[in-house]
């Protein structure tokens, strides 16, 4: 498989070299929604506004202008909801912003509870405080039966897979 | 016909309300012979249902133009082939075969696990039945396909013509399969919770149907792909529209409880988190639906617009109520009954791939509704497309194929340093490797070149635990091809997983390579005029063109080199539609492992010219392979096995556990 990909990528991969105009063009066109066609990028439709529009964008990349230039040309005549994602700033930046926040918030969150769990699992045996009384009094039970299974199983545990290696599970 | 279908339709509608309303009360009232009979009728559901749905198939094909339906969505001059399944080309006739695939699956679902869910099962049956009848009550009186027309018009108005594709006859029931088919597993866990149920066996027939689900549903996102690949002319596989994306969800989240459902059944913990789990994909598949079906959201696939938003609507929100009621009156019976020791784990991997997955999910969420909130808050419209999401969305992918690799080397509960370094020695020794190897032959792009490692480091894990484990069974005497063999078949879920990860690994390959490389070209090209695009040149040849009474087809013939090296005759069609001013094409592909050529003509320009985009696509090729060898890892863990002693161990761990008397 890695060499079918060094492969891949040998083929079609330009020393770096600055975009081209078509490049250019053809990543704004990606970035352009067409107004009468819902959902589609100006790159994907072939309405004529499409079309126009694409015309557009080549010739104001020949005349010299900048990628946010012509986005902002856009969106001077039809809206935010020409670009094919919400702008980076003002109220739009909500919709960048909340997604990050979303997940890291959700991972801190689930890394804490983690920490909390391996911190309590020493002391098993002692008040958890927080009411986790279930967790309390099944507590010794519990320990017990990872004892036994111990014993039954030898010390890899339950389910845990062949140790590394290559040898035979030890007794 | 019409008639056949309107009156099974109403059948079916009281066969699901009668087996919804009997099971609780059967339950209650623990009366047997009233369960049998509930039982019966859901059975039976299937076999009225396919009555309505091969009357309205038999419509379309008899070209019956009195039913409303059949004359808006097909015509005499439609290719007679996709008469066949005209029926799920809008609406009403979508609906209808919901209500058919749901209703063979709940019969298989009951009929499977009749015997070793028994006390839930009367439950399971209700919630399913009430989805049942939910469709069923839509169909028969907002979307009923069956409605007639006074008068019969002399032709209907034809089918939409992207939808006369191959993939028509299977990506469509696979998505709508698998969307409602959540349902199943949804159904059996929150039967087992209502009931109490704490066995093993509600968790094992869970994870058999989420694992069925995942797979119909995963193929039918795959071969929607290929569909717009071949389709749509635009080159590319995946537009990040909303349809896409709500079906795309429930996938996400289904693929985290496969995951947890494991630990669930080996460790005995995270029940409630897989509950709450399938609860989300149930709600997600739901609004799947919805947004299929009722449509708020602009989409490409608004075929057939209508007024059902708000039945679906209140039907999703009862849905969210009813899981959280169960959830929260249930959930203090439900903590898990082993503590998760931190560090490296696999159940820590597990979790943190299920918070990555669900992120996914929510993201995509969030960029589904953001449009909506944007217009409701602001007033403002806003389009959110694919920059967006591969922005958002391609750090969050690029970690969970971190974990992909990561989390299978980890041994459960706890492992120190120096164990994990040694299990991500070689891997990550081959993940530097191939990165060095892409940055000699000329890979400059730093993103792709991480990309590609990880992918490396993927398949370098799954073949050192294949290697591990067959290297012990073969020095216990067995010849390696039987310990192989004999290794998969002692932890088929685990190495049927696997197999999936490197399915995963092709689908990551094909979509870096596709999205970082390849160039594309816009061309006009007379007849023997040809033109070089990264390495190949396509010489375009010249034009058959056919006349349809609906449609002008276009034959554009064309010839590929590579270098100096003839590729052979390459087609590329197109079709206009004069009646819908609309055009279809086919996309002239050459595909190999390593690129695609793609040449898609986009107009015939009146001089004769045509509009020509030819592309070179790098490694698209390994995202179609990696749909069969997705179905083979998902068989090979779905095989049934004899439970292994470890496992029954476990089990009676948990058993133990769960005899201690709680104050």
């Amino acid at each position: 498989m890695v060499t079918a990909l060094a492969l891949a990528t040998a083929g079609c991969v330009s020393p770096a070299s600055p975009p081209s105009l078509e490049e250019q063009a053809q990543d704004l066109d990606k970035s352009l929604i067409c107004p009468v066609c819902p959902g589609e990028t100006i790159d994907q439709s072939q309405a004529a506004l499409a079309k126009q529009m694409r015309a557009i964008v080549r010739e104001k990349l020949a005349a010299g202008e900048s990628r946010e230039q012509v986005l902002e040309f856009f969106v001077k005549r039809y809206g935010d909801g020409v670009l094919a994602a919400p702008p980076k700033g003002g109220f739009h930046l909500l919709a960048w912003t909340v997604p990050p926040v979303l997940v890291l918030g959700a991972a801190a969150g689930l890394y804490a509870l983690l920490r909390r769990m391996g911190r309590q699992r020493p002391r098993r045996g002692e008040a958890t405080g927080g009411g986790d009384l279930e967790q309390k009094e099944l507590a010794p039970y519990l320990a017990r039966v990872d004892e036994e299974l111990r014993l039954l199983l030898g010390p890899s545990g339950p389910g845990s897979p062949l140790p590394p290696g290559g040898k035979a599970t030890g007794g | 016909m019409a008639e056949l279908g309107t009156v099974t339709l109403h059948l079916a509608l009281v066969l699901a309300l009668y087996a919804g309303a009997g099971s609780v009360a059967g339950k209650l009232r623990s009366s047997s012979s009233l369960l049998l009979s509930v039982r019966r009728a859901t059975y039976l559901l299937p076999v009225v249902l396919a009555v309505a749905t091969l009357s309205l198939v038999a419509a379309f094909v008899r070209h019956d133009f009195r039913v409303e339906y059949v004359a808006r969505h097909s015509s005499l001059a439609m290719d007679p082939i996709y008469t066949w399944v005209a029926l799920y080309a809008g609406n009403e006739g979508s609906l209808l075969f919901i209500a058919f695939a749901f209703s063979l699956l709940s019969a298989a679902a009951l009929a499977l696990a009749s015997r070793s869910l028994a006390g839930s099962l009367p439950y399971t049956n209700a919630i399913l039945a009430g989805v049942s009848a939910f469709v069923l009550g839509v169909t028969a009186f907002l979307a009923n396909p069956f409605q007639t027309l006074p008068v019969a018009p002399p032709d209907g108005q034809g089918i939409n013509p992207l939808l006369t594709h191959p993939g028509m006859f299977v990506h469509p029931p696979l998505l709508m399969i698998g969307l409602i088919g959540v349902s199943v597993p949804y159904a059996i866990a929150v039967g087992a919770l209502l009931t109490g149920d704490r066995s093993d066996a509600w968790v094992d027939q869970a994870r058999t149907w989420s694992l069925v689900v995942w797979a119909i549903l995963g193929s039918g996102l795959l071969l929607g792909a290929w569909w717009a690949y071949t389709i749509l002319g635009w080159g590319g596989y995946w537009g990040w529209d909303p349809i896409e994306n709500v079906a795309l969800m429930p996938w996400l989240v289904l693929t985290g409880f496969v995951h947890t459902v494991m630990v669930q059944k080996r460790r005995g913990m995270f029940g409630l988190w897989n509950l709450v789990l399938i609860a989300i994909a149930f709600t997600l598949a739901l609004f799947g639906i919805f947004i299929n079906r009722g449509g708020p959201v602009p989409s490409v696939h608004s075929f057939g617009a209508s007024t059902l938003g708000w039945v679906f609507l209140a039907f999703l929100a009862f849905s969210v109520a009813f899981s959280l009621v169960v959830l929260l009156v249930r959930a203090p019976a439900l903590r898990g009954t082993a503590a998760l020791e931190f560090h490296f784990s696999r159940e820590a991997a597990f979790l943190f791939n299920n918070l990555l997955l669900l992120g996914v999910a929510l993201v995509t969420l969030w960029g589904v509704v953001y449009p909506l909130v944007s217009q409701m808050v602001r007033g403002v419209a806003v389009t959110v497309g694919a920059p967006f999401y591969n922005q958002v969305n391609g750090p969050l992918f690029l970690a969970l194929v971190f974990l992909m690799g990561v989390g299978p080397l980890l041994p459960w509960r706890h492992a120190s340093w120096a164990v994990v370094r040694r299990a991500i020695q070689v891997p990550g020794l081959a993940a530097v490797l191939a990165a060095s190897l892409l940055a000699l032959v000329g890979v400059r792009q730093p993103v792709a070149l991480f990309a590609f490692g990880l992918c490396a480091f993927v398949v370098a894990g799954v073949l050192q635990e294949w290697a591990r484990g067959t290297w012990v069974r073969h020095r216990r005497g067995q010849n390696l091809v039987a310990a192989f063999a004999s290794l998969v078949g002692a932890n088929r879920p685990r190495y049927g997983g696997y197999i999936v990860h490197l399915a995963i690994v092709m689908v990551a390959l094909g979509v870096i390579g596709s999205s970082f490389y390849g160039t594309q070209r816009d061309v006009v090209l007379a007849a023997g005029e040809q033109v070089s695009v990264g390495g190949y040149t396509v010489i375009y040849r010249g034009t058959r063109v056919e006349t349809h009474p609906d449609r002008t087809e276009f034959f554009h013939h064309l010839q590929g080199m590579k270098g100096q090296r003839d590729l052979g005759p390459l087609v590329a069609w197109r079709a206009f539609y004069p009646d819908r001013r609309m055009a279809s094409t086919r996309a002239a592909i050459r595909s190999t492992p390593v690129e695609d050529l793609y040449v898609v003509s986009t107009e015939s320009l009146e001089d004769g010219r045509v509009v020509f985009r030819v592309m070179v696509k790098p490694l698209v090729w390994w995202i179609w392979m990696a749909g069969p060898v997705m179905i083979l890892g998902t068989l090979v863990s779905l095989w049934p096995q004899r439970r292994p002693l470890v496992e029954s161990a476990a089990g009676a761990k948990r058993a133990a556990v769960s005899a201690v008397p709680v104050e």
